[in-house]
Formats: structure tokens, C-alpha cells, sequence
């Protein structure tokens, strides 16, 4: 079984409402997004939220464009090309842009007017990557809104995915999962 | 009798203000009758909270009217139109109307600079007719300081905000009144009167963070609930007004 089929395996059988830590390597990142978003999403009929503080929406688009990986199904928070004042005027209309990704609280009204767009369809959230948002924010407030969101998003029945960076992760990212997430998936070049 | 009618209101009833994190504030809603003061210095969403609340307002069936002193009536409702909820069969139907306060003072004679207390009952009387008129359950003043303006003493502000209020209560009709404050007020109204007069006060503000600048909203004073009293953060979406906690970092 490889990496990106464990994850899609393990994403079909969680209840609606679980928070998941995803840890992957570098090396499995985009099989990793390829699982989510083409494995997962496309084929259950999942919308999905995806929050991104790590490179830019449209580039991000770009990327799953290369590799087949359909969007219609995606709806981006973009926390990234705000502070890239070039990359605005790139925006598509499925992106949400947040100005900085120090502004948690408009990520979190993002996720949630995207989750009241979206309506009854099934959804999940997916964060990529935790990570990155450390860059930018203080982990006492990382935890707390991260305490808030998936709390919000269990109440509404909706998944989420934590996705860090096993390379760059820290202990303190690693409590701080524990501490919010009900399940945590380790996904390396390894399991494969 | 009479007793029992508060004990009755108290208990329950409710304006539902639509903004679904507003209500859940206030325990459910606004307690119906409340004249509240919608205070915060510009650009801090108060003319769109007070539309949308007379918008949802309307759809539930209560009719409402909003005063306007410092826009006209087009311009209010082209900043209305990008909402998903806006309707605007809502004002061909006069479920919803707009007045323009220039207009009642052209035709009480009050254009002037300072009003007297004959005036001020003359406005109220003119405003209570048209909430009367219209059956209107829900009004906003946009804004109680451009007529606080024109009274100048602290003893006509008191005596027009608890005249008005009266006047309101009599007819159960919910009030926001919009107040300008600057940034760097430390009080909640231009006058300081109109907070103390208040049934409530909802404090609008610009949150300034390492750079960011965050729309936030807080319960001040509410009469006649329980309600929280933390900062929230807010966006104005398509959807209306979306709200959720400020975050304190543990740092308070």
C-alpha cells in the first residue's frame, strides 16, 4: 500500500468532525495533496476548504493543474499572496485572500463563510501547513485558534487536516497537535 | 398586571437580530423594546450591522425604518446590494424604508442650527408617526450625533433620547442608534448623554496588532439579558456580518 492510498484509506474511514494530524514528509507532500484533494475529495463528493500559508493559492493551482489534479472542488483561503503584493492581481475567484497570515481570526471568518457558502455539502478543512503559520505567530496563539477552529468545525460536523512538515517540525508543533487533533497519520517515503 | 407583562417580556422576548453571532452574544437577541447605541469611529461597520438588522428584520415579517442623516437613500442601498440576503422587494413592498432626515427637517422647519425643546418634541412626534405609520418593530438612526448636533446642552440630548425612547418603547419598536466617535474617545458617545441613556451599547472598533488592523465588536451594556462582554472580531461578507472570538495569544 503506498503512502498517498494509506491516507485516502484512513480519510474514508474517519467520522465526520475528526481533527487529523497529517504528517508528511517533504518527499510525499504533493502525493499527500494528490490523496486529499483527488483520492479523498474529488471522489466522495467532498468540498474542500484549503487554507494555505505556505506558497500562494494560484501557484498552488498551478502545481495540481501539472499533475491532473482537478479544483472545482477546492475553495482556497489564501494567506500568502497578501503579503506578496505582486501575486493580488493573480487572484482567481475561489480564492479568498487573508492580508496577512498573522490574522488568524480572518482566516477563521474565511473558513467559516466558506463553510456557510458550501451549505449541507460534505466538507473538510485542510491546513497547509501549520508549519508555516509558526513562521508568522507566536504557538500560544497558534494553539488557541486552532482550539477554536476545530472546535467550530466538530460542531458543524466538518474534518479537518492539520498538515505539517515532519522535516521542519518542532516538539512544540508536535504537543500542540496532540493536544487539539484525534488522530494523527505519519506519511514518509518510507511506508511505501 | 403590569409587573407581570416586564417579568414576561424579560423572560423572552426578543428581537433576533439575524446576525447569528450577535444573537448568540445576547443570549438570543436583542430584548425588544431596548433603544441601543451602535458606537465606533469610521469604517467600523456600523451603518452595515444596523441595515442588516432591519434587512433580516424584514424577511421575519417586522417592518423597519432607518433614518439617514449623513447618506441618501441610493447610496445606502447600492452599499446593500452586494449581500446575498438583500432583497429589494423589501423596499417596494415598504416592509423596509429609508428616510431621509434632511427631508423631515425641510418640512418641520428645522433647518437650522440649534433646535429648541419645542423642536425636539416636533421631531419626535414626526419620527414616532412614521415608525407608527409604517408598523415598524425595528428603526435605526444613522446617526443620534448628527442630531445631537443641532441640541447642543446635555439637557435637550437627555431629554430627546428619553423622549424618543418612550415614544419607541410604547410601540415595542427596537432601536440602534448610530453613534461617531473618534478613535481616540474614550467614552462611547460624542456627548457622553446618549451612553447613559442607552439601553445598551455595541462598541465598534478598529484593532490595531503588529500591523494588522482588525474590525472588532463588544457588548457593552445590554438591559434586560445576560450577555458576554468579550472582543470579537468581524468580517462583512456576502453572507452578512461574521463574527468570532478575539484571539489573546496568552497574553490577554
Amino acid at each position: 500500500m503506498t503512502a498517498t492510498d494509506r491516507l485516502v484509506a484512513k480519510l474514508n474511514e474517519l467520522a465526520d468532525g475528526t481533527a487529523l494530524a497529517l504528517r508528511v514528509s517533504l518527499a510525499s507532500y504533493l502525493d499527500s495533496l494528490r490523496g486529499i484533494l483527488e483520492g479523498y475529495a474529488a471522489k466522495a463528493n467532498v468540498e474542500c476548504i484549503y487554507v494555505t500559508a505556505t506558497i500562494p493559492a494560484a501557484s498552488i493551482m498551478g502545481a495540481l493543474d501539472v499533475l491532473e489534479i482537478k479544483t472545482e472542488h477546492v475553495h482556497f483561503v489564501d494567506c500568502v499572496s497578501h503579503t506578496m503584493l505582486g501575486m493580488v492581481g493573480t487572484k482567481k475567484d475561489d480564492i479568498l485572500l487573508v492580508e496577512s497570515p498573522t490574522m488568524l481570526e480572518n482566516v477563521m471568518l474565511k473558513v467559516e463563510y466558506l463553510t456557510r457558502k458550501i451549505g449541507s455539502q460534505k466538507k473538510i478543512v485542510l491546513f497547509d501547513s501549520l508549519n508555516s503559520l509558526c513562521i508568522h505567530n507566536d504557538v500560544k496563539i497558534i494553539s488557541e485558534f486552532l482550539h477554536i477552529l476545530v472546535n467550530n468545525m466538530r460542531a458543524k460536523n466538518v474534518t479537518t487536516i492539520l498538515l505539517t512538515i515532519e522535516e521542519h517540525g518542532t516538539e512544540d508543533i508536535k504537543s500542540m497537535l496532540n493536544l487539539v487533533c484525534d488522530e494523527t497519520l505519519v506519511l514518509d517515503t518510507v511506508t511505501k | 398586571m403590569m409587573v407581570q407583562s416586564v417579568i414576561t417580556q424579560k423572560r423572552g422576548d426578543r428581537c433576533v437580530s439575524g446576525i447569528d453571532a450577535l444573537d448568540s452574544i445576547l443570549n438570543g437577541g436583542v430584548p425588544r423594546g431596548n433603544a441601543v447605541l451602535i458606537t465606533g469611529s469610521c469604517g467600523t461597520g456600523k451603518t452595515t450591522l444596523s441595515m442588516e438588522f432591519l434587512i433580516h428584520g424584514a424577511l421575519m415579517g417586522e417592518n423597519g425604518v432607518f433614518f439617514s442623516v449623513t447618506e441618501n437613500s441610493e447610496k445606502l442601498l447600492s452599499n446593500m446590494m452586494p449581500y446575498d440576503f438583500f432583497d429589494e422587494s423589501l423596499f417596494t413592498t415598504e416592509k423596509l424604508t429609508i428616510v431621509d432626515m434632511q427631508d423631515i427637517y425641510k418640512k418641520l422647519d428645522l433647518e437650522k442650527i440649534e433646535f429648541s425643546f419645542e423642536d425636539i418634541d416636533k421631531l419626535i412626534k414626526a419620527l414616532s408617526e412614521i415608525v407608527r405609520k409604517k408598523n415598524a418593530k425595528r428603526m435605526v438612526i444613522d446617526s443620534i450625533t448628527s442630531i445631537c448636533f443641532h441640541l447642543k446642552t446635555e439637557e435637550k440630548i437627555r431629554t430627546f433620547i428619553l423622549k424618543l425612547g418612550a415614544s419607541l418603547r410604547d410601540t415595542k419598536c427596537t432601536s440602534l442608534l448610530v453613534s461617531e466617535i473618534l478613535p481616540s474617545d474614550a467614552r462611547y458617545s460624542t456627548y457622553g448623554v446618549e451612553e447613559a441613556i442607552a439601553d445598551g451599547i455595541i462598541l465598534m472598533g478598529n484593532l490595531e496588532r503588529r500591523g494588522d488592523l482588525l474590525r472588532t465588536l463588544q457588548v457593552v451594556k445590554m438591559r434586560g439579558t445576560s450577555h458576554s462582554r468579550a472582543k470579537y472580531v468581524l468580517d462583512i461578507t456576502p453572507l452578512g456580518i461574521l463574527m468570532v472570538p478575539l484571539l489573546k495569544g496568552g497574553g490577554g
